[in-house]
C-alpha cells in the first residue's frame, strides 16, 4: 500500500472512529442532525454507484429502502430476532429482489432504465399500501425499540462501508469498466468489459446500501408506513444532493449530502409542499449550472485533467499543443 | 359474466383509451422528434385537469372550455421549459439523454409542487355529466363518450397538422432525421422547441378530458407518466398509429382490472400493468446489438 | 495452413436492405487484407458481424476455431480481435490514458498496472502531451490515434480498421500505411477497409477483397485484382495504371 493510500485510509478510521465515539455524548438534536446527515450521504452514495458511475439512472433506489425497512419491522415485530440482524436480512433481501430486476431492467436503454426504477418504486408502494401484511395504508408498528444510539451507530457504520466500497470502486479496475461502459457501452464491449456483469454488479451494491439503511431507518420511526418506506422525498433528496455534489465521483455524495442534509429535513419538517417544489427546483438549477457537480467543478480550478480545449486555443499556446 | 358485461367493460375500456391515445401522442411526439423522455409529461396532465376541476367548482364550466385556455398554457409552459432550461444544459454532462431525463423528473416534482400549492391535496374530479346513453343493453357514459369523442377529434387534428402542414412536416422530419432536416433548411432547434410546447399542450388538452373520468390529486402525475410510456412502449416508440393501438389496449387492460379487482388493486393496475409491458420488453427499448 | 479468420456465407438484411450477400472471405496469421468498395458495399456492415456487433441472418464467422456469430461482444474481444470504427468513438469523459487503460485490463490486472501499460501505448502514438487530457479535447487526428492505441491495448491477433483513411491528410495517410504495415511485423494480422485510397491499397494488402452492393466481387493480390476488369466496371471506372 502507498504510503499516500495508507494515509488516507488512517484519517477515514479515524472520522469514523471519532463520530462513533462521540454518539454518546451527543445530545438528542445533534444526535438526529448526525443521523439524518449519515442516512443522507449514505442514500446517496447507494445513488451514486449504478447512476454516477454505471451511467444508469436509476429513479427508483429507494424500492430497496422500502424492502429493508419493511422486512426489519415485520422480523422485529414477529420474531425475537436481533433488530440488526432484521435489517441484515433487510438488506439480504433487497439484494435479492435486485437480481432479478436489475436482470430485467439493465436489459433497458437509459431513460427506459430511469422510468421502469421509477415505476417499480411506485408499484411496490402501492402493493405495501393494498397488502394486509405490510398493515396496509396505515402501516407498521414496530413494538421492538431500540435508542436513537444505537440506529445512529448502524447507519455510522453503514455509511462508512457506502463510502469505503465507491473509494474502491473508484481507484479499482472495475470502477474503470463502470466508466468505460457509463461512456459507451457498445465500445466497451469489444474492448473486452463485460458489461452485463460489471452493471449488475453495480446495481446489486446501490441496492444493498438502501436496504441496510432502510432497516435502520425503521427502528428509528418506529413506524413502517408506505409513504416513509418507500419515501420520494428520500429518492429526490438523494439525486439531488449526488448531483449537486458531482455524480460518478467519490467525494459528490458526501458534500452534497453534508451541505444539503438539514436544508432538506428543516424544509421537510415545516414546509412539505415547499419541498417539492424548491427541491424540484434545485434539481432543474444544479444541472444547468454545475453540470458535474461542485466538487469536480472545484477540481479542475484546483488543476485536475484538462478539460478545456488544448488544440486551437490560448490554453493549447500555453501548454505548447501541436495541431 | 354475460357477453353483455363483458361488451360493456369493453366499450368502457375502449373510449377510455381513447384519451389515453390523446396523451400518449403528445408523449410520443417530444420522444419523436427530441428522444426526451419527458418524466413531466404526467404533471402536464394532472395540472390541467385540476384547472378543468377547480373551474368547474367556481364557474360550473365544462372542461370543453377550459381545454383551449390550458393547452395555450401548457403549450407555452412547454416552450419556455425547452427554450430556457433544456437547451441550457451544457452537451458534455453525462448523456444528454440521462441529463435531459433527469431535468424532466426534477420538473415533475417542482409542477408537483406548485399544483399542491395552488390546489391543495385534495382529489379532485368533473361530475359532469353523470348521465347515460342507454343503447340497447349498453349504458354509454356520457362523460366518457364526450371525452372519447373530443380526443378523437384532437387526435384526427392531430393527424392532419402533421400532414398537411409545413410545421407539422417540418416537425415529422426533425423526428425522422434531424441532421437531414437542417440540410433542407429547416430550423431544428426550434422544431424542437414547438414539439416539447405541443405535446405539453395536448398532455394537457387529454388532462381536461381526463378529469371527466378519473379523480385526481397533483401527485398522481408519475401515473399517467408510466402509462403514456406504457402505451408507446406498446405500440413501437415514435409511431402514432401504434400509440393508437396501445392506448386501446391500455384502456381495455384498466377496464376488466377495476370491474374484477377491488379499489385498491385498481390503483396498482397502472404501474403493474407497466412493468408487465416492461417483461415483454417490446424492442427498441433495450440497448440494441446491431449497430 | 488454415486461416486465422474464417467468414463464409455471410449474409445480412435489415429494413428490407440486403447489405451483405453471401459473403466469404480467409484471413491469414499476419497478413494485411484489404477490404475495398464504395461507400455503401457493405464494409463497415461486414465489420459489425465480425466483431459479433451485428448477427448475420445467414452464415458463420470462425475465428481461431471459435464461432463468433452470436458470442457475447466482450469475448469476442478476449479471442483477440480488436476493432476501431469508421466514425471514431473514444471515452469522452475519460483521459486519454483511461481510455488506452480499459483495453488493457484484458492483462493486466489492477487499475494501476493497466495505465501504466496505457501510458506506454499512448506514447507509442505520440499523444503524451495529451495523456491526462480528457478525450473529448482531441482533434479528429488524434482521436484516430487514441483508437488504434486502444486496440493495440487489446493485444490482439486481429485487427479491424473500419475506414481507417477517411478524414486524413496524404501525409496522415502515408503515416497509417506505416502502422499497418508495422502490424505485420508485430504478428497482429489485419483487415482494413478502404474506400479509395488506391495507391495504399496496393502498397500495405497482401491481398484485397472487393465489395460492391454486399457482394464479394473479387478477391486476390492487389495487382491482379486492381486489373480485373469486372473490379474495373463496378469501381475504379478506369485501369489502375490510368490513375
Amino acid at each position: 500500500m502507498s504510503a499516500r493510500l495508507g494515509l488516507a485510509v488512517a484519517l477515514f478510521v479515524c472520522v469514523v472512529a471519532l463520530l462513533a465515539a462521540a454518539g454518546p455524548f451527543l445530545g438528542g438534536y445533534w444526535l438526529a442532525v448526525v443521523y439524518q446527515t449519515l442516512l443522507a450521504i449514505g442514500l446517496a452514495y447507494g445513488w451514486n454507484v449504478i447512476s454516477g458511475y454505471a451511467g444508469y439512472f436509476s429513479f427508483g433506489q429507494i424500492t430497496f429502502f422500502g424492502i429493508g425497512a419493511y422486512t426489519t419491522a415485520l422480523l422485529t415485530s414477529h420474531t425475537s430476532l436481533d433488530w440488526r440482524l432484521a435489517a441484515l436480512a433487510g438488506g439480504a433481501l433487497a439484494v435479492a429482489v435486485a437480481a432479478p430486476a436489475g436482470a430485467i431492467m439493465l436489459r433497458l436503454r437509459g431513460p427506459f432504465f430511469s422510468l421502469g426504477m421509477l415505476g417499480l418504486a411506485q408499484t411496490l408502494r402501492v402493493v405495501a399500501a393494498s397488502s394486509g401484511i405490510t398493515g396496509g395504508g396505515t402501516g407498521l408498528y414496530l413494538s421492538a425499540t431500540v435508542t436513537p444510539l444505537a440506529v445512529y451507530e448502524w447507519t455510522l457504520a453503514v455509511a462508512a462501508l457506502a463510502f469505503a466500497v465507491t473509494a474502491a470502486i473508484d481507484r479499482s479496475a472495475f470502477g474503470l469498466r463502470l466508466c468505460a461502459l457509463r461512456e459507451d457501452e457498445q465500445v466497451a464491449g469489444t474492448l473486452g468489459v463485460a458489461v452485463t456483469a460489471a452493471k449488475v454488479r453495480a446495481f446489486l451494491i446501490s441496492a444493498a446500501i438502501p436496504g441496510l439503511l432502510g432497516g435502520g431507518y425503521a427502528m428509528y420511526l418506529t413506524l413502517v408506513d408506505p409513504p416513509s418506506a418507500f419515501s420520494t422525498r428520500l429518492e429526490l433528496q438523494a439525486i439531488v444532493m449526488t448531483v449537486f455534489g458531482g455524480i460518478g465521483t467519490l467525494w459528490g455524495p458526501l458534500v452534497g449530502g453534508v451541505v444539503m442534509s438539514q436544508i432538506s429535513e428543516q424544509l421537510w419538517a415545516r414546509f412539505p409542499q415547499a419541498y417539492l417544489m424548491i427541491f424540484g427546483g434545485l434539481l432543474v438549477a444544479f444541472l444547468i449550472i454545475v453540470p458535474r457537480g461542485v466538487v469536480p467543478a472545484l477540481a479542475s480550478r484546483l488543476g485536475g485533467p484538462r478539460r478545456t480545449r488544448v488544440n486551437g486555443t490560448p490554453a493549447a499556446v500555453a501548454a505548447g499543443g501541436e495541431p | 359474466m354475460s357477453a353483455a358485461t363483458f361488451a360493456q367493460i369493453t366499450l368502457d375500456g375502449l373510449l377510455l383509451g381513447g384519451v389515453y391515445a390523446l396523451s400518449a401522442l403528445g408523449f410520443t411526439m417530444i420522444f419523436g422528434v427530441m428522444r426526451v423522455v419527458n418524466l413531466a409529461h404526467g404533471s402536464f396532465v394532472v395540472l390541467s385537469a385540476l384547472l378543468a376541476a377547480w373551474t368547474y367548482e367556481r364557474y360550473h364550466l365544462s372542461p370543453l372550455l377550459v381545454l383551449p385556455a390550458a393547452f395555450a398554457l401548457a403549450y407555452a409552459l412547454g416552450a419556455a421549459i425547452h427554450r430556457f432550461l433544456l437547451r441550457r444544459l451544457p452537451a458534455e454532462v453525462a448523456s444528454q439523454e440521462a441529463t435531459s431525463l433527469t431535468l424532466t423528473f426534477g420538473l415533475s416534482y417542482f409542477l408537483a409542487g406548485a399544483g399542491l400549492a395552488v390546489f391543495g391535496g385534495t382529489f379532485r374530479a368533473v361530475p359532469y355529466l353523470t348521465g347515460a346513453f342507454n343503447v340497447g343493453p349498453f349504458a354509454i357514459g356520457q362523460a366518457r363518450l364526450l371525452a372519447f369523442g373530443a380526443a378523437a377529434l384532437l387526435t384526427g387534428a392531430l393527424a392532419l397538422f402533421l400532414r398537411a402542414t409545413p410545421a407539422g412536416r417540418a416537425i415529422r422530419a426533425t423526428s425522422q432525421h434531424a441532421e437531414g432536416a437542417q440540410a433542407c433548411g429547416i430550423d431544428v432547434d426550434a422544431v424542437r422547441t414547438s414539439a416539447f410546447a405541443l405535446g405539453s399542450g395536448i398532455a394537457a388538452a387529454s388532462g381536461c378530458l381526463l378529469s371527466l373520468i378519473y379523480t385526481l390529486n397533483p401527485e398522481m402525475g408519475d401515473v399517467f407518466t408510466l402509462n403514456a410510456f406504457a402505451v408507446v412502449a406498446i405500440g413501437g416508440l415514435g409511431s402514432y398509429a401504434g400509440a393508437l393501438a396501445g392506448a386501446a389496449i391500455l384502456g381495455l387492460a384498466g377496464s376488466y382490472v377495476a370491474y374484477f379487482a377491488n379499489a385498491q388493486i385498481a390503483e396498482a393496475a397502472p404501474y403493474v400493468i407497466f412493468i408487465l409491458v416492461l417483461l415483454v420488453l417490446p424492442a427498441g427499448l433495450m440497448g440494441k446489438r446491431a449497430a | 495452413m488454415s486461416a486465422l479468420l474464417e467468414v463464409r456465407g455471410v449474409s445480412v438484411s435489415f429494413g428490407g436492405v440486403r447489405a451483405l450477400h453471401d459473403v466469404s472471405l480467409e484471413v491469414f496469421d499476419g497478413e494485411v487484407l484489404s477490404i475495398v468498395g464504395p461507400n455503401g458495399a457493405g464494409k463497415t456492415t461486414l465489420f459489425n458481424v465480425i466483431s459479433a456487433v451485428r448477427r448475420p441472418s445467414k452464415g458463420s464467422v470462425r475465428f481461431d476455431g471459435h464461432e463468433l456469430v452470436g458470442m457475447p461482444l466482450h469475448r469476442v474481444a478476449r479471442l483477440g480481435i480488436a476493432r476501431t470504427y469508421q466514425v471514431v468513438r473514444p471515452f469522452h469523459r475519460l483521459s486519454v490514458v483511461d481510455n488506452v487503460a480499459v483495453a488493457a485490463l484484458e492483462h493486466e490486472r489492477t487499475r494501476a498496472a493497466a495505465r501504466r501499460v496505457a501510458r506506454t501505448i499512448v506514447a507509442s502514438v505520440r499523444l503524451e502531451r495529451f495523456a491526462d487530457a480528457e478525450a473529448s479535447t482531441l482533434t479528429l487526428t488524434q482521436r484516430k490515434r487514441l483508437e488504434l492505441a486502444r486496440a493495440l491495448a487489446l493485444r490482439p491477433r486481429l485487427i479491424l480498421l473500419d475506414e481507417v483513411m477517411a478524414g486524413l491528410t496524404p501525409t496522415e495517410m502515408d503515416e497509417m500505411a506505416e502502422f499497418v504495415l508495422g502490424l505485420r511485423a508485430r504478428g497482429i494480422a489485419a483487415v482494413a477497409g478502404i474506400e479509395h485510397v488506391m495507391r495504399l491499397v496496393m502498397r500495405v494488402s497482401d491481398r484485397v477483397v472487393v465489395l460492391d452492393a454486399g457482394a464479394k466481387i473479387a478477391e486476390g493480390p492487389p495487382a491482379a485484382v486492381m486489373a480485373d476488369p469486372r473490379v474495373i466496371d463496378a469501381y475504379l471506372g478506369v485501369p489502375m495504371s490510368a490513375v
